[in-house]
Formats: structure tokens, sequence, C-alpha cells
């Protein structure tokens, strides 16, 4: 059955467009301003120098702060590839919801759980910061634990939501 | 006539629709062809870069050289697998924000705007990639990232920030003032 393509709430809307957005904003800082974000890295490392275990050796110290920043940058790189693609995701997955999942009550729990999926590149951001301020190994747990694990099952439930919710209305 | 409904989407002018499916072609194409013709491609840069070689900063020893030539050949390659990637991706984006703006933004010079720069600024800015790869078997690693940044990059990617910002303030407006 064809039908009009109906939009998703304007708050949701917002949401996926503020996170390609960033996600374009992260690519270009990445690439013009990659000298200051190792140098605002590094100065975070030595900052924290007691949780990354700097031991005072230049040799040892230069390959710990090394693999925190690759590991900081890496943070902010997966955050530009993730928020342009999961971006796209909210939008294209909430169009659906609008369109074609029927019950309001469904249709709210789908946008929330979308939305909520639609701010798991955020949690990139915070990986790449918690490397720098709490160390590497903590920093990537405590980011993995506390915001990406949860946003991505937002997403993921989200996601099947809507093939439930197209199954249903296609029987 | 009926008034359309506000709660549905409203297409984006044909030329945009155009814009965005083409770059997922040239996207599919690149990808294809790079598998397809990874060796040709090896073997056209590596034979440009031996042409030029002062410019690599070449010195006949080939230890040295073989170094050289197999960093810009990683780049080279980078470059078109980028190129690859960002336009798949800019292609969605133009197709998707396009819709928000033409739905979203009134009827006038705003919206023309905002359209016009998310599709020539998200499509435009991909080919960077393609002119960085091209170019550095005859200008170097740094110059032809240079010429891209200036040429492509910077202008491009800078009317897709513009106009990605300018629509999130406005859906943000249309949510404050509906």
């Amino acid at each position: 059955m064809s039908g009009p393509v109906r939009r998703p709430p304007l708050v949701v809307v917002l949401i996926a467009v503020v996170v390609i957005a960033l996600g374009e904003t992260a690519g270009a800082a990445m690439s013009r301003l990659r000298p200051q974000i190792e140098r605002y890295a590094a100065a975070r490392v030595a900052a924290n120098a007691g949780v990354h275990g700097l031991s005072g050796s230049a040799e040892y110290d230069d390959d710990v702060r090394d693999r925190a920043i690759f590991t900081a940058e890496a943070g902010l790189s997966f955050f530009h590839l993730h928020a342009e693609g999961l971006g796209l995701v909210l939008f294209f997955a909430s169009t659906l919801v609008a369109s074609a999942v029927p019950g309001r009550t469904m249709r709210g729990a789908l946008y929330v759980l979308l939305t909520l999926g639609g701010l798991f590149p955020l949690g990139y951001l915070a990986y790449g910061a918690a490397v720098l301020e709490v160390g590497r190994d903590t920093g990537v747990e405590l980011a993995e634990r506390s915001i990406l694990t949860p946003l991505g099952l937002a997403a993921i439930a989200g996601l099947l939501g809507l093939v439930l919710g197209l199954a249903r209305r296609r029987a | 006539m009926t008034a359309p409904d506000p709660l549905t989407w409203r297409m984006p002018p044909r030329w945009v629709l155009l814009v965005g499916v083409l770059s997922i072609v040239c996207a599919e194409v690149a990808g294809a062809s790079m598998a397809r013709f990874k060796l040709e491609l090896a073997r056209w840069a590596r034979g440009a870069m031996l042409t030029h070689p002062t410019i690599h900063g070449l010195v006949g020893v080939r230890d040295v050289d073989e170094r050289i030539l197999d960093e810009a050949l990683v780049k080279f390659d980078a470059g078109l697998r980028l190129f690859h990637m960002h336009a798949e991706g800019m292609g969605l984006v133009v197709i998707a924000t396009a819709t928000v703006a033409a739905t979203l933004a009134g009827p006038g010079a705003a919206r023309r705007a905002i359209v016009g720069l998310l599709t020539i600024g998200g499509a435009g800015y991909p080919v960077g990639y393609l002119v960085w790869s091209a170019l550095i078997p005859s200008q170097g690693l740094e110059r032809a990232k240079t010429i891209a940044e200036w040429l492509v990059w910077i202008p491009f990617g800078s009317a897709a920030i513009v106009a990605l910002w300018w629509l999130a303030a406005l859906v943000a407006w249309r949510i404050w003032r509906p």
C-alpha cells in the first residue's frame, strides 16, 4: 500500500539535523585543527599524569602519551563517522515510523528509542575526553559502559521495534 | 486544490535529488573501480611519481625511494577510498537535509539558499578527495593536499556546514514558534 510520506515530530528532525551538523563540523575540525587537538590532548595527558601512569622516564612516557592521544583522536574520528551515519538513520527510520507504524503509543516509544540511538555518536566524544581525563583503559571502559552501550541498545531496540511495527501493519 | 498536509514531507527540487543520486552513483562506481582496477591505478600512480622524482624527494637509492613511493601510494589509495565513502554519505545527507529544508523553510530566498548550499557543498566536498588523489603523483603529498583543501574542501565543506547549522536553527525556530 502506498501513501503520503509523513514527517516525524520536529524535535526528532532537529536532533537528526544537529547530529549530522556536529558530524560535519567534527570532520572539518579534525582536518583543520589537528595540531591544536594533538597539543591539547598532550597537555591533558600531562595534567593527568597519575591516571596515565607516567613514570618520569621519557621513552616510556612518550609511548603512553602517544597511545592516549591516538585513542582520543580515534574517538573524534568515530564521532565524525557515526554522527553522519546515525543522523541519517534517525531521519529515515523516524520517517518510516511516522508513515508506516500504526498506533500513537508505539510511534511515541519508537521515536524515543530512535532519538536516544541517534545520540549514540556523542558517546565517542565522551570516549575521547574520558581517555584523556581518567586514563586510556578506564576512559574507554567508562564511555562504553555508561554511554555507548545504553544508547546503542536504544538504537537497536528502536530499529527492531520499527521492523515489528512494519510487520504488524502488513499483517 | 487542497493545501499540503503540514505533517508530510515535501520533495526538494528535482535537480537536488539528481545531484544527490548522482553523488551516490559516482561513489558506487568509484568503489567498484578501486576493486577492479586496483593494480592499474597503482601502476599509473607509481609511473607518474617516477616521472616527478624531485617533487617526491626520490634520491635514486632503491631502499629510500621505495619507502617514499609506498607512502605516497597509500595516500593515493586513501584519497580514492575517502571519496567513495564521503560521496555515498553526502549523497544521502543532501537528499535528507534538502527534504527538511524544502518542508520546513518558508518559500523564498532563505529556502533557496539553504538548499543550494547543502546541495553544492554536500556534493562538491567529496570531489576534493578525488582531486587530492589525482594530484599526488604530479604535485607531491603536501602540495596536492593544500590544493585540494583550498580549491574544494574549504569552500564546499564550509558551505555544507553553514547550511546545516542554518537548517538546525530554522528547525529549532519552528519548534519555538510553530
